[in-house]
């Protein structure tokens, strides 16, 4: 999956355009490119109209439900699906977890799958799924890093609690502390979250004979029929399926699931379609999380302000069995360096990719260092970082966005660390930088031009709730010199040509060049028509404002609906797929953001948040923007709210709903303000993606905001009123070690 | 998860003597305790207390000006009714606890988090949802200032928030952003759209009060 | 959830009637907000529901020697919106405005939001078989209590009363009115919380399994002046940290007595008699507010993780009264 990128890790050699792509290549001026155009599935989602999988009703259609481990650790020794069989109006029912051999029957964390029934109607299959008997032999289990770390702590992992990596070392890390005249030595952390789709993770299966049809709640259509076709043992060319909208998946709905499979062999077992959608408890504790980061940092600072030394040792928990890493140190250039990252094993639910997947981590782990760094060094913070920086290029123009960015937030008005105004209120301005990879490969599309003038695009990329439909439909209209409402855009199918899973950020980078191409080729074929009509040769034909016509001689042409009925019988039809020269990879961007911190009770208010964000070339500018006020605003839940909280315990989650699982509502949200940049330089860089990189920074900024308004540093996350006050009570007493 | 069928709400220590006193000295009413008739008791305008389901179950609900006969089990919530048994699936369940709004409809004229409504017990009322609320092709100005102002990304918690302004701008046709707050903090969106959110309700044209 | 009967009774004397179901469970359902969450999470499986809605009082109606009485089916939205209690009982209205969000204001009920069952979440989750569920343990005290009890912490259980109205009802002197197969009682606020006990800790209040609390009664407020104030983590939907009612009988610009009750922070409405006795005959003024703030959480003991309530207490207790003071204490909103 494309979000494994490492960007900063040395790009591949770029290959230089290709035939098509410099054919083809994006308008000087662009017509509709760039330009707000409204989500053209905007009607649909407001009326209700549009159908998600969830709402997916099939005749003749039961409802599945999973049952689920209650225990973090333990062993099936029986299921005894008797009682739910003979349960009202259950029609198939299975065992996901087979007793009997150890590794199969293990379970790891509380809400792993263990069987699962269908019944007739929701509350049926609820109340069947409740008559299943489940034996288990409970196992020891571990709740938190600490414990899964502790030398006393209970081997509860095959190989080990703890998995240590590959130290990484640059430079010479005893002479960079020499060098220091300042040396911040403290640990930084950051929490687990969990993705909290709005629409849970689910699927409707249906069965004719040996071809199933999913509607799943997916990013990936092509990704979903492969993990079927492969947990099912059935041909890929059996299976379709089908995602028109979808409800979030911020990285989590790459994979089918255990859910997919249950729901699949369900409906074989019930001969009837099957809708098994999760519940929210469901989510929380089985459908992925961010993993959380910790590390340990030493790191040494020069008197006139270079950093010389980094040297941490991190470590964070993806759950049972799963990765954590993240990139460390973040942006800024130690040229004496050393890391070692250790994945820490947990009996909690597993991670899955979560919106910039180990960026958010290693931003904060940085972020708040460099501000203390800075102080030590008595810099301002920004002129601080862009004395540090890599070297500048279009994907890391930090320098240019921070000077930017300061002025228009007005970051000069910025006191020292600790607001002096009197009175419980504090204010403070903080600042971070972010970077995110993007880029494009696997996209495909094929072009439909009929005589009567009508435009499909068809591709099967989905929509996640970017835009993607709407940058289907734009990017051909500007090919073709059509209006957006010209073109249909057909999307979210396995029967459309084959495209990556929408992660990473680069659907837009994927999927334009691939349309771009082949709406291209298309108008080529219907130029070749038109030219001996107008007696020219058809490289002189352009086409715009829906007609077909001479270059520089706009009425030696015919309209779009003229030229289309010389088309015949036989519609145009072309296919496109990714090449280099239209898309490239790498974003940088810079958030500022300004609190209000009550010192007395340990609240804290974003004030505002402004950014400066670049994509190479805009799309959509409308759903662009919207993607960044919606990374910003779930990074803010990320500084000040959402926690998945285990009971140290137990290891059971305690806060699986959306009560106690804090989520920002309108009265939370800060002023945003957008500065996305739209240059020559950026514009020539091709489509680049941009869903992920305004999500990573915004708690960094907002926790060294904090820093400025309080004077007392907090180095975790979240920011929860007890650290506020905490740390604020530690700097009285002589600073916040 | 097998369960025991003891409410674990429910004390052990009853006082079994009242009971027993008001069991020997016969029925107060005429309410039959007898559980399960299915369909004998339509629950709404009836004197004394008769007892419904627990199975299936006769309504009649209003519904966007429409009545809807279902057969439902007084356990229902109205939020699965509508989405089950009538189709109407532009009602949305995000959380089904009363907490993320993405259910919300306007019964009788004041919204309701639908997932924590029963069926049942919303017979006789008005209900609203955002499946009716467009007219054929025209959006209703609030779905439209949606749309003008990309309010909406996923679209999931959108039918919500929707019904929810609509509500707010029946009762305030010009509110203030703090009026804004104040009427749709019952709702949650985990895309992010509450800035334009925030523009679209307060950018409303063409609603009349309620 | 467990399949049920239902009974929409119009009477009181129907509604008490038909929660009497002989070795079976029935409860009432008011607003919604509460009960349906616990159902659909297994916190209780009642047999028989019975819809409390049409039976109750929703009318709130002047009382001869100037008071109000409140019927139960009141729904919170037409509490926050009624002149008259918003004038006699400004608190009242304080408290009602912050319950939840309008969809659950819409609904809930005064009687409702009385009645609710705590927040706590080991009560929440089926997979903690606490004291209150019939178990024989509380998991905060080794656990997440970080939004659980500084006060009155003796146990077996730590809860914080999660009902808003229940504080500025103490504070106010209300009664409540009951109805039973046995007649009708009236309950004084303060007395019908319960703290909890091995023997009590099933329930947080007085009222029999098969009583309603019909009425709220309040008395005539007399010369008094009233602050409120709520502090919270996140500002939409959101339980409060901390709260209080404080309502001050004033002899010029001396506090003669008060009447202080704080929120969030007990198993019960908490009346504090140390913030009463740091006001008693004292101006007021900034100094009596810090220094009410600071006896109001003298005697609190916290549990490993939620001391940072007893600062964040402290500072309500001292906002509310610089608020009765005119001093327009500091409130971060958006």
């Amino acid at each position: 999956m494309a979000n494994a990128q490492q960007p900063g890790a040395p790009q591949p050699a770029p290959t230089g355009p290709t035939a098509n792509a410099k054919k083809y290549a994006w308008p000087e001026k662009p017509v509709v490119l760039s330009t707000r155009v409204k989500r053209l599935d905007g009607p649909d989602k407001v009326s209700g109209r549009a159908k998600y999988s969830f709402d997916i009703n099939r005749p003749g259609m039961i409802f599945g439900k999973i049952v689920r481990s209650p225990h973090p650790h333990a062993r099936v020794t029986a299921v005894d699906l008797s009682e739910a069989r003979r349960a009202p109006g259950v029609k198939a029912a299975l065992v996901w977890k087979e007793p009997g051999t150890e590794a199969a029957s293990e379970v790891r964390y509380q809400g792993e799958p263990v069987a699962a029934v269908a019944a007739e109607t929701e509350e049926q299959a609820i109340d069947a799924a409740r008559l299943v008997k489940v034996t288990y032999d409970v196992l020891p289990h571990v709740a938190s890093e600490a414990q899964s770390m502790a030398s006393d702590a209970p081997l509860v992992f095959q190989g080990g609690n703890t998995r240590k990596g590959a130290t990484q070392e640059m430079g010479d890390l005893e002479e960079g502390f020499k060098q220091a005249a300042h040396i911040v030595e403290q640990t930084y952390s950051t929490h687990v979250i969990t993705h909290v789709c709005m629409e849970s993770h689910g699927c409707v299966c249906e069965w004719e004979g040996d071809k199933l049809t999913a509607w799943v709640s997916t990013q990936g259509v092509h990704a979903s029929r492969q993990q079927l076709a492969d947990g099912l043992k059935i041909p890929q060319a059996n299976i379709r399926v089908i995602t028109q909208y979808m409800g979030g998946g911020f990285g989590s709905k790459t994979n089918v699931g255990a859910e997919g499979l249950i729901c699949a062999r369900l409906a074989q077992q019930a001969t009837a379609p099957v809708k098994l959608f999760l519940d929210r408890k469901e989510e929380h504790l089985d459908t992925g999380n961010r993993p959380s980061a910790f590390a340990k940092i030493r790191a040494g600072v020069s008197a006139d302000g270079k950093l010389t030394a980094f040297d941490g040792q991190s470590w964070g928990t993806g759950g049972a069995g799963a990765v954590s890493g993240f990139p460390l140190p973040y942006i800024y250039q130690f040229p004496n360096r050393r890391r070692v990252h250790t994945d820490v094993f947990v009996n909690a639910g597993q991670q899955r990719p979560m919106r910039a997947p180990g960026h958010p981590q290693g931003c904060f782990l940085t972020e708040i260092l460099m501000d203390e760094l800075a102080d030590r060094v008595r810099m301002d913070p920004v002129e601080f970082r862009i004395k540090n920086l890599p070297e500048a290029s279009p994907n890391a123009a930090w320098g240019d966005y921070f000077r930017q960015g300061a002025k228009a937030f007005g970051w000069d008005k910025r006191h020292p660390t600790g607001d002096p105004t009197p009175g419980p209120i504090k204010n403070g301005f903080g600042v971070s930088a972010h970077q995110w990879g993007g880029g494009g490969r696997a996209g495909r599309a094929h072009c439909e031009i009929t005589s009567d003038g009508g435009v499909v695009m068809r591709t099967g990329t989905q929509d996640i709730g970017t835009g993607t439909r709407t940058i289907v439909a734009m990017l051909t209209a500007e090919t073709l010199g059509l209006p957006v409402s010209a073109v249909k855009p057909e999307i979210g199918d396995t029967m459309y040509p084959v495209c990556g899973a929408s992660g990473g950020s680069t659907t837009a980078a994927s999927i334009s060049p691939a349309i771009r191409i082949a709406a291209g080729k298309a108008l080529d074929q219907l130029f070749e028509k038109v030219a001996p009509q107008l007696g020219v040769s058809a490289d002189v034909l352009v086409a715009d404002t829906g007609r077909i016509h001479v270059k520089g001689n706009a009425s030696k042409g015919m309209t779009w609906k003229d030229a289309c009925k010389l088309i015949g019988t036989e519609p145009i039809s072309t296919d496109g797929e990714w090449e280099a020269g239209l898309s490239s990879t790498g974003t940088s961007g810079v958030q500022f953001t300004e609190v209000d911190v009550d010192i007395e009770t340990g609240i804290v208010k974003v004030k505002r948040v402004l950014t400066v964000q670049d994509c190479g070339l805009i799309v959509d500018r409308l759903t662009a923007e919207s993607q960044v006020y919606g990374g910003i605003i779930g990074s803010l839940n990320f500084a000040l709210f959402e926690d998945r909280i285990l009971d140290r315990v137990t290891g059971q989650m305690v806060n699986p709903n959306m009560e106690s699982y804090l989520l920002a509502g309108m009265s939370d949200i800060p002023k945003i303000d957008i500065m996305l940049v739209d240059t020559p330089v950026q514009r020539s860089r091709g489509v680049i993606g941009i869903g992920e990189p305004p999500t990573v920074s915004t708690a960094s900024s907002i926790a060294n905001a904090v820093r400025n308004a309080t004077g007392a540093t907090v180095r975790s996350l979240p920011l929860h009123p007890h650290k506020i006050l905490a740390a604020i009570e530690e700097q009285k007493a002589g600073g916040t070690k | 998860m097998a369960q025991k069928n003891k409410d674990p709400e429910k004390p052990e220590q009853i006082d079994r003597s009242r009971r027993n006193f008001l069991k020997t000295a016969g029925a107060v009413s005429t309410v039959p305790l007898v559980a399960g008739i299915a369909g004998a008791a339509v629950a709404d305008a009836q004197t004394g207390a008769a007892i419904a389901g627990p199975g299936d179950v006769p309504i009649q609900l209003m519904v966007n000006g429409k009545r809807l006969n279902l057969n439902i089990e007084p356990r229902m919530t109205l939020l699965n009714a509508l989405r089950n048994k009538a189709d109407l699936t532009g009602n949305k369940r995000g959380c089904d606890r009363g907490v993320c709004g993405a259910c919300t409809m306007i019964i009788d004229g004041r919204t309701a988090y639908s997932c924590s409504t029963l069926a049942i017990e919303v017979q006789g009322k008005q209900i609203r949802t955002v499946d009716g609320l467009a007219n054929g092709a025209t959006l209703h100005p609030v779905q439209q200032a949606f749309c003008d102002r990309d309010a909406l990304m996923c679209g999931f918690c959108t039918p919500g928030f929707v019904m929810a302004t609509v509500a707010l701008i029946e009762k305030h046709p010009n509110p203030t952003p703090a009026q804004v707050k104040a009427g749709l903090d019952g709702n949650i969106c985990r895309c992010g759209t509450f800035t334009r959110i925030m523009e679209a309700a307060t950018s409303v044209k063409g609603v009349a009060r309620g | 959830m467990k399949a049920f009967e239902y009974a929409n009774p119009t009477t009181e004397k129907d509604a008490v009637t038909a929660l009497r179901v002989d070795g079976r469970i029935a409860l009432p359902l008011a607003g919604g907000m509460d009960l349906i969450a616990r159902m659909k999470d297994y916190v209780t499986s009642p047999d028989r529901i019975v819809n409390v809605k049409n039976a109750l009082d929703t009318t709130i109606a002047a009382q001869p020697g100037g008071g109000l009485k409140i019927g139960a089916g009141v729904k919170i939205v037409d509490l926050v919106e009624n002149a008259q209690v918003a004038k006699l009982y400004p608190a009242v209205v304080a408290a009602a405005g912050e319950v939840g969000t309008p969809q659950i204001r819409n609904a809930g009920t005064v009687g409702g939001n009385i009645n609710q069952r705590p927040r706590c979440w080991y009560f929440r989750q089926e997979e903690f078989n606490c004291y209150k569920k019939g178990g024989n343990r509380c998991f905060s005290p080794a656990g997440e209590n970080q939004y659980h009890a500084i006060f009155g912490n003796e146990g077996p259980s730590h809860i914080v009363h999660p009902s808003s109205l229940a504080v500025p009802f103490v504070a106010y002197g209300a009664t409540f009115r009951v109805v039973g197969p046995n007649g009708e009682r009236t309950v004084a606020a303060s007395d019908f919380f319960t703290m909890p006990t091995l023997q009590n800790v099933r329930k947080e209040n007085v009222l029999a399994d098969d009583e309603i609390l019909t009425h709220v009664m309040l008395p005539a407020p007399g010369n008094v002046r009233t602050g409120h104030y709520e502090v919270r983590y996140k500002e939409s939907h959101d339980w409060p940290l901390a709260f209080t009612t404080i309502v001050l009988t004033m002899n010029g610009n001396t506090i003669q007595s008060a009447r202080v009750v704080l929120g969030a922070v007990a198993p019960i409405p908490w009346r504090s008699a140390d913030a009463e006795q740091a006001l008693a005959g004292k101006p007021l003024n900034e100094a009596t507010a810090i220094a009410a703030g600071e006896a109001a959480v003298r005697a609190a003991k916290p549990l490993s993780r939620n001391g940072y309530k007893v600062q964040i207490t402290k500072t309500a207790v001292k906002r509310a009264i610089m608020q009765i003071a005119g001093l327009k204490p500091v409130q971060l909103r958006a």
